[in-house]
């Protein structure tokens, strides 16, 4: 396959993301309104402008990331006609149909309202704005599930087996965790033959599964849920921490104690989270230092081979990461947050 | 009288060069087409970087020249 043509593209895409500087300048000014004024100067102008028309202050600046967001995913999907291109960018996809499935069942769990649970969807993937705005409209999870299986959606599968429990026991994480687990497994199995290209991919999933894996285990250090009912909620194929390994780390009592075991392994980073932060067990600061990471290494597979599906990931990444910053900026700006809070909670790449 | 062999040489010469013109070619076109489509302002550039392998088959054709016209 020739990766030239796509990874032309992609270096172009790049090229208009926003620098620091123009990032920088987005977290100088003083509200909302000024905000919206400078993201005109950027390529979001067409998004934000046809949001405008609908909707004005936060909800606008939501709605022109989304659609930008949604438009540039497509895009890339209409442009990469090969089998093997496509079959890296679905994966990539796919994770945004497993984020709108949980919104649908989460928002139903509450008994939100469609519109509401509309709102947070992001149709990036492959199950479309129709189809979503369709499964939204079911009266309750059970009918969600059962209209996936109806139009034979292959996450039907791990909900159906999944709905029992949760059935039982109220706890939406089993259907999350069997979504996840699904996803992942799915998507490693479609990489496993031995190429180049195959094994940058399993090597992000698994770091991702990796992630997920020391979040969870470290909440339920955290909340001193039993290794047996923890295991329950851990995904296979992470990359350093294996079963095995897993099962020790659920085996400590402290987050202290997690991140000395964990010092030994590639995340040796979070062991210079401050002591308080500890004490206080506020695990967001760790979850985000763990994102950071990931995030920073999904942007780094950028600089590498030009000449495989590098630059495809690498643009994924820094794509979603630039999203992530404005979200963050605008959100903040509503807030009464500091600028140096606010660049501390941005990630740069 | 000049045997099979310059003829044959002269082939040679050319179509290797030829060869390996199109497969350059191909490669920076593709590339090339992805960056005008992102970026029209390069096209420019991109003609320029399109036609640099050229050279090579110019050059595997005056080998093949100087073979025919210099072997006696």
């Amino acid at each position: 396959m020739d990766w030239g043509y796509i990874n032309a593209r992609m270096r172009g895409m790049k090229s208009r993301l926003l620098d620091h500087h123009t990032l920088d300048n987005l977290v100088l000014q003083p509200d909302l309104d000024s905000l919206e004024s400078e993201l005109e100067k950027t390529p979001y102008r067409e998004d934000l402008i046809e949001a405008r028309g609908r909707y004005a202050g936060m909800p606008a600046i939501e709605h022109a990331l989304r659609n930008n967001f949604v438009r540039t995913f497509r895009k890339v999907l209409d442009f990469s006609k090969e089998k093997e291109a496509l079959l890296y960018i679905r994966i990539f996809l796919h994770r945004w149909d497993v984020q709108n499935i949980k919104t649908v069942l989460r928002g139903k769990n509450i008994h939100i309202t469609n519109e509401e649970i509309l709102e947070c969807i992001v149709p990036a993937g492959e199950l479309d704005e129709v189809t979503l705005t369709e499964l939204v409209r079911q009266p309750d999870m059970k009918a969600v599930i059962d209209l996936l299986a109806t139009w034979r959606i292959p996450y039907a599968t791990p909900l159906t087996s999944a709905f029992p429990e949760f059935a039982k026991n109220g706890d939406l994480g089993m259907l999350e965790c069997a979504l996840d687990r699904y996803y992942y497994e799915d998507a490693l199995l479609a990489v496993k033959d031995k190429s180049r290209n195959n094994a940058m991919i399993r090597d992000i999933l698994s770091l991702e599964v990796d992630v997920v894996n020391i979040k969870t285990a470290l909440r339920m250090i955290r909340d001193g849920v039993a290794p047996d009912e923890a295991r329950k909620f851990l995904l296979p194929g992470g990359r350093e921490l294996d079963a095995k390994k897993l099962d020790r780390l659920l085996a400590l009592h402290t987050i202290e104690d997690a991140l000395a075991m964990l010092a030994n392994t590639r995340y040796r980073f979070l062991s210079g989270i401050p002591e308080e932060v500890l004490r206080a067990q506020k695990i967001s600061v760790i979850e985000k230092k763990l994102e950071r990471y990931l995030v920073q290494e999904g942007v780094r597979l950028f600089l590498g081979d030009p000449l495989s599906v590098a630059s495809l990931i690498g643009y994924f990444w820094a794509k979603y990461n630039e999203i992530t910053n404005i979200r963050v900026i605008s959100r903040c700006k509503t807030a009464d947050f500091s600028i140096e809070n606010l660049r501390e909670e941005l990630v740069y790449v | 009288m000049v045997g099979w062999e310059v003829p044959i040489g002269a082939a040679i010469a050319f179509s290797f060069g030829a060869i390996g013109t199109g497969w350059a070619q191909s490669r920076i076109g593709a590339a090339g087409a992805g960056a005008i489509a992102e970026k029209p302002e390069t096209a420019g550039t991109i003609i320029i970087l399109e036609a640099i392998p050229e050279t090579l088959v110019i050059l595997g054709f005056v080998v093949a020249a100087m073979i025919i016209l210099m072997v006696k």
